[in-house]
């Protein structure tokens, strides 16, 4: 009898409940996983960005062949391949001091806005298998792991929560999970790990197709669908047994339930949909599907998502993972890229977000016509076009791979404007002989843009898993203006 | 008072026997300077000198006072290092020469410390052996032990006894716990009226003897914890390998958990050796994940609760564990010798094979590897291991009462909220021969587990206090299968590699069974112009109810066959015909049988025979012939084309009438946890299984709600179940038969007026009907287990 009267107390109380509709949506940050409570507590950075957005070049992005030109041998029968560092010429930018390849005129026009960084360096992790690389980059450590490594996304959703609570705060657009090459492995690091699945991705691997994961299930009208939540809502509001449910549980549920179909029936939903874009619009980003990739990313971004990944998708051999045929095909993809990215620049710019909204260039390792890794890697060479002297075009190109100098380009969040960080050698190996850039410090620089600390720590199995390895990533804080 | 009575003893002898007075020289200097971080729970560099044994056993560095040496101990020269990023204490004031040289002479006179002693209780040390508990008396006439032991520590604090839950909530509870499925209307009816005061021990031993539905459900906990899955990373390079066929047998007979644990360890062939195996990662991978070191980690992990994670790349911060334990434990596996890494970097000294309790024994590091690894797996199942027995039981209780007696359940070196239940159960374990399912019945037979769960307003945290069962989310696992169970719409196919064929019962009645029959099916497709597609159609009119009824089909090159809406089967090789007891999916009437075929070229057809029983009538063959009909996609239907009798054409003689029969067994429906992950149990916590997994978050997240209300997944299930249950003529009202199905409750008058607005009219159409299904699903109450 003493129970019951504890529950009729605790009537009042669970009223709360009941008027969910009108219940805070700060869900998010709230549950799971503690921060390390071992250390003094962290001071975050004052943030210089709000929102980010990571264009990922999967597969090697050659930096000789892209952002970084180094001497440029045209294709000549029995040209001797070591002579070769570059298959593109070097094209002026809008900035005296920087000179990228050709193929990326838009690109070089808003290199004014932004800086890039020619000394990212990545460690050799032997016989090179992308997705190794991939994990390392987007989550700061090299795979294999005890727990499950959050992503970068994870983190920013995790320490910062969603920009906008109705905005998924990490969203994945162009890479496939299913039907793919090394796919198991993606998924590895595609994850909010031991954050749990709340800090997970949303993923959109088709960015015209974004719109239906925020609509009806196919083949239901809205109509439909929200009579099915509103009678949902009176259900659970007749339900008899409701009161034996502990709160945690039934508000956890009811909470995302609530969340979910305010996504659903909200106008911010109409930022997954690209044909509210006009004509003119398409015309500048739809080079193909990362285009359009950028171009909902912006969306994203100007409703208020916090971490957006835009790829050209990593699909084994394909894309920017030239194992032959290297010039020609980065030719294509530069045609690609070229023109979404600067417009994804302009755009933001001119909506007055791009100080606010860091924007990342990057790729797991660059590529190299000669060497392996690293001069005295152990890993096998993977290309498929072996020769010393040229005969064929398909031999043309940077087929290896190379992670002793790696291209990144950041804009806006607070990045200084027209600047080049580090350096690589002039001649073979081209690796950074100036201010190298590990991936912890990258992601240090990242994170402190964000006004994260990179020694923002999280309790797991009683110990601290780290923003970047075991802390001790360092920003590079010669990029900030 | 003991350290009274020493002290005063010490007291008396110390002028003669003892150059230094520890208690009152030593003990106030200890306490000044270097108490406060490393006394009680603080150990600062891995540090602690709570008791003599602990100062000596040194920190993260190694050892920071060598008995008998002052010179040699690495205290004394912090203590009086002049470099201040490594004096000791490196705040506070220096200590005078003095209280140096007193802390001197006592290490040079080999510490003394006098016995019972200690500066701070030290950190709770779990116990090793096992130990009997003495059961405190019945209250109430609770003679369960288990309620005996909580009974008694509720009354200590003045708690209530939990009150029982409803025999309705308890069969689904209990239902759910066991097999992982819902009670159906009809088990729900029987038992409410079964008065049979024993009813509910019957009930479970019923649950517990269903082999395979208990392996089916099981199979997710244990995949989880053995880190075994069917895809993940490792596999693209062969670097792991799966024990599913293994595991799966070993929970469908119940396999002594000591044995389990043995053929894991030291595997007597390639079946188990999936798990200390662990995880080949292509390339180069830090010291501390290497297989040798993966092999440490899990097996302390899983079978004692042990955390070797820190102390495989450093000596912990946290709990004893050193280096080099885990790198002899590794040591053990490792085929080649093994170098320690501190923090990835060799230090040249080499690990020697040896287990972490030398109390129990330890491994030959002479032997082979293969001997090694069953002496390790002796050692750790040996019976005076009680970390081994808690380490399970205290899971089993975390999985059926919603929190572990020593919580998070991994974490088996923290204080138990009950010692004497752990304790308990883990010795009543052993003495049941290691038995799952007996430890699983033990713990159900209990008041504790049939009370009602606890309201709580919030996740409990450290300070729990065990006041009944607590209510938990179901699994991903647990989601789907009982969304297949009330829609049938199980997949057809398993991806584990399992055996789940049920043998018919050697007492089985007398029944009239299936005799082979002569197969006289012909080969069929549309007339008319070849397409890589045709649809073949066909019913089947039962006169009496269904006995038994057997199907034979396969298809040149796929087929997928749905009977009254359900599919039943599908297939892309020619070569493996199959063979399915389809008689679950017919009724008394008229049956449609629909078949989506396809060609991927060269030669086409399509071919089928039942073998049906049913009441009343003798067993008689509806075989694939023109009479059937077929069509191109879109097409109109029409009688359709004869290639071939069985055994013309290219295929021979592929049907085999005894087959069906000489398998002499059923399969039950393919359930969730022998399947692929896919984005929708992903997303409901199934995890990516690449590390050992012990616990799944238990909320449920705004993205998991996206995918619950529009995922393309769960839609898919609800449209095919929706036409399931529209085409099958129910006999009582849906809503009604829903809610006694998901929630074990009958519809109440206001939730049968909101289904109404739903449902409009007498027969709800399958757009209705799916939306219904939904609302159910969703509800709280469904997905929680209570």
């Amino acid at each position: 009898m003493k129970i019951m009267n504890t529950f009729e107390e605790q009537l009042a109380r669970r009223d709360l409940l009941k008027k969910l509709g009108a219940a805070s949506l700060a869900a998010l940050g709230t549950s799971g996983v503690s921060a390390w409570a071992n250390t003094a507590p962290v001071q975050h950075p004052a943030p210089r960005a709000d929102s980010c957005i990571l264009i990922w070049l999967a597969g090697g992005m050659a930096a000789p062949d892209t952002f970084d030109p180094k001497r440029y041998l045209p294709f000549a029968q029995g040209l001797e391949v070591e002579k070769i560092l570059s298959t593109f010429p070097a094209i002026d930018t809008s900035v005296d001091s920087i000179k990228i390849t050709e193929g990326m005129e838009n690109i070089a026009r808003i290199m004014d806005r932004g800086t890039l960084i020619r000394s990212a360096v990545q460690p050799d992790l032997g016989h090179i298998l992308h997705s190794r690389h991939q994990f390392h980059w987007h989550t700061g450590y090299v795979p294999p792991q005890t727990v499950a490594a959050p992503h970068m996304g994870a983190w920013l959703g995790k320490v910062l929560g969603p920009k906008n609570p109705v905005i998924p705060p990490f969203i994945n657009i162009g890479q496939r999970l299913e039907g793919v090459g090394e796919k198991e492995e993606l998924k590895a690091f595609t994850t909010g790990g031991f954050f749990g699945s709340e800090f997970g991705p949303m993923n959109l691997p088709y960015p015209e197709d974004a719109v239906r994961s925020v609509q009806p299930p196919k083949g239901m009208e809205p109509g439909r669908f929200a009579n099915r939540y509103k009678h949902y809502q009176k259900l659970v509001d007749q339900n008899p047994n409701r009161e034996w449910i502990s709160d945690f549980q039934q508000e956890s549920m009811l909470r995302s339930m609530d969340a979910a179909h305010r996504l659903l029936q909200s106008e911010e939903k109409n930022a997954f949909d690209l044909t509210l874009e006009s004509k003119e619009t398409h015309a500048k980003y739809d080079t193909g599907r990362f285009g359009r990739g950028c171009l909902l990313a912006r969306r994203l971004v100007e409703a208020g998502a916090r971490f957006v990944e835009v790829t050209t998708e990593y699909v084994p051999f394909v894309h920017w993972d030239t194992h032959e045929n290297g010039h020609t095909t980065v030719q294509k993809l530069k045609s690609e890229i070229d023109q979404p990215i600067a417009q994804l620049i302009l755009d933001l710019e001119a909506r007055g977000l791009l100080d606010r909204t860091l924007v990342i260039i990057a790729s797991e390792f660059s590529r190299d016509m000669m060497i392996e890794g690293v001069p005295g890697s152990n890993a096998k060479d993977q290309s498929r076009a072996k020769t010393d002297k040229l005969s064929e075009m398909k031999h043309y190109g940077l087929h290896r791979h190379f992670t002793g100098g790696t291209s990144v380009a950041m804009f806006g969040g607070g990045v200084k404007k027209g600047f080049l960080y580090g350096k690589t050698a002039d001649e073979r190996p081209l690796v950074a002989v100036e201010n190298p850039v590990s991936i912890g410090d990258l992601h240090a620089t990242i994170y402190t843009a964000m006004g994260i600390s990179p020694k923002t720590a999280y309790d797991i199995e009683k110990r601290p898993f780290y923003a970047t390895e075991d802390g001790l990533g360092k920003p590079v804080m010669d990029i900030f203006a | 008072m003991k350290p009274f009575i020493i002290l005063a003893i010490t007291l008396f002898l110390l002028p003669s026997l003892q150059a230094v007075d520890f208690v009152h020289e030593v003990m106030p200097i200890l306490k000044e300077h270097c108490a406060e971080c490393h006394t009680g729970n603080k150990k600062k560099g891995g540090l602690a000198i709570n008791t003599r044994a602990e100062l000596l056993a040194g920190g993260e560095n190694g050892a920071v006072a060598v008995s008998g040496d002052s010179a040699k101990s690495h205290m004394i020269m912090l203590i009086t290092s002049n470099d201040d990023s490594e004096w000791m204490p490196p705040k506070g004031p220096r200590l005078p020469p003095e209280k140096i040289a007193i802390l001197k002479k006592w290490i040079d006179a080999d510490l003394p410390w006098d016995p019972g002693i200690t500066l701070a209780k030290s950190a709770w040390e779990p116990p090793l052996k096992p130990r009997s508990v003495a059961l405190p008396p019945a209250l109430k006439g609770r003679e369960h032990p288990i309620d005996r032991i909580l009974d008694a520590d509720l009354a200590k604090r003045g708690q209530p006894l939990p009150a029982p839950t409803s025999d309705a909530a308890l069969l689904r509870r209990v239902t759910l716990d066991t097999i992982g499925l819902l009670p159906t209307p009809e088990d729900l009816n029987q038992y409410l009226h079964d008065l049979d005061s024993g009813k509910f021990t019957k009930k479970i031993d019923t649950l517990l003897s269903n082999d395979i539905a208990y392996a089916d459900h099981w199979l997710t906990t244990w995949n989880d914890l053995l880190r075994n899955d069917y895809t993940g990373t490792g596999f693209i390079t062969q670097g792991r390998t799966q024990i599913t066929t293994w595991l799966y047998q070993a929970l469908r007979e119940n396999k002594p958990y000591d044995q389990f644990v043995r053929e894991l360890i030291a595997p007597p062939d390639k079946e188990s050796a999936g798990f200390i195996n662990g995880i080949k990662w292509r390339g180069d991978v830090n010291a501390s994940q290497t297989t040798d070191i993966q092999f440490a980690q899990n097996i302390s992990q899983v079978f004692l609760g042990i955390n070797m994670k820190c102390a495989s790349c450093h000596d912990s911060f946290i709990d004893r564990w050193k280096l080099a334990e885990a790198y002899n434990l590794a040591a053990i596996f490792a085929e080649q010798p093994l170098e320690l890494n501190r923090c990835d970097k060799p230090i040249g000294v080499m690990a020697t094979p040896k287990w972490i309790f030398p109390e129990l024994g330890d491994v030959d590091a002479k032997l082979p590897k293969t001997e090694r690894l069953q002496q390790l797996a002796s050692l750790m199942t040996h019976p005076e291991n009680g970390r081994f027995t808690r380490t399970v039981v205290n899971r089993i209780w975390e999985r059926l009462m919603g929190r572990g007696i020593v919580h998070p359940v991994d974490a088996m070196d923290t204080r138990p909220w009950n010692e004497d239940l752990l304790d308990y159960l883990a010795v009543h374990f052993a003495e049941d021969g290691y038995d799952l399912r007996k430890l699983i019945r033990f713990v159900m037979s209990s008041h504790a587990y049939q009370s009602k769960t606890v309201i709580l307003a919030k996740e409990p945290g450290e300070d729990y206090a065990y006041s009944g069962p607590i209510a938990r989310r179901m699994s991903a696992e647990q989601f789907i299968d009982t969304i297949w169970q009330i829609t049938g719409t199980n997949p057809t196919k398993a991806e584990a590699q399992a055996n789940r064929i049920i043998a018919p019962s050697q007492d089985a009645l007398p029944e009239p069974t299936l005799k082979p029959a002569v197969i006289n099916a012909q080969w069929i497709w549309h007339e008319g112009e070849v397409g890589k597609k045709t649809q073949i159609r066909k019913t089947i009119d039962l006169q009496g109810e269904p006995k038994t009824i057997l199907m034979l089909a396969t298809c040149d090159n796929a087929f997928v066959m749905k009977i009254n809406g359900a599919n039943v089967a599908e297939s892309k090789d020619w070569q493996k015909p199959v063979y399915r007891d389809v008689t679950q999916h017919f009724k008394k009437g008229a049956n449609s049988i629909v078949v989506d075929a396809e060609m991927f070229g060269g030669a086409n057809g399509f071919i089928c025979q039942f073998s049906i029983l049913e009441q009343g009538g003798a067993q008689r063959e509806v075989a694939t012939s023109k009479d059937w009909e077929a069509r191109p996609p879109g097409g109109t239907w029409a009688l359709s084309r004869e290639i071939s009798p069985h055994g013309g054409g290219p295929w021979g003689k592929i049907l085999d009438p005894e087959a069906p029969i000489l398998s002499q067994g059923t399969i039950p429906p393919v359930r969730a946890a022998l399947v692929q992950n896919d984005f929708l149990m992903r997303s409901l916590g199934r995890p990516h299984r690449d590390q050992v997994v012990t616990t799944r978050p238990g909320g449920l997240t705004t993205l998991q709600a996206i995918d619950l209300a529009n995922g393309d997944i769960l839609a898919n299930y609800l449209k095919t179940g929706a036409q399931n249950l529209t085409n099958r003529s129910l006999d009582k009202d849906l809503g009604q038969w829903l809610y006694l199905y998901a929630f074990s409750r009958p519809l109440t008058a206001p939730e049968q007026s909101i289904l109404n607005e739903v449902a409009t009219g007498d027969l709800p159409n399958s757009v209705q009907v799916e939306d219904l299904l939904w609302l159910v699903f969703m509800q709280p109450e469904f997905q929680i287990i209570r």
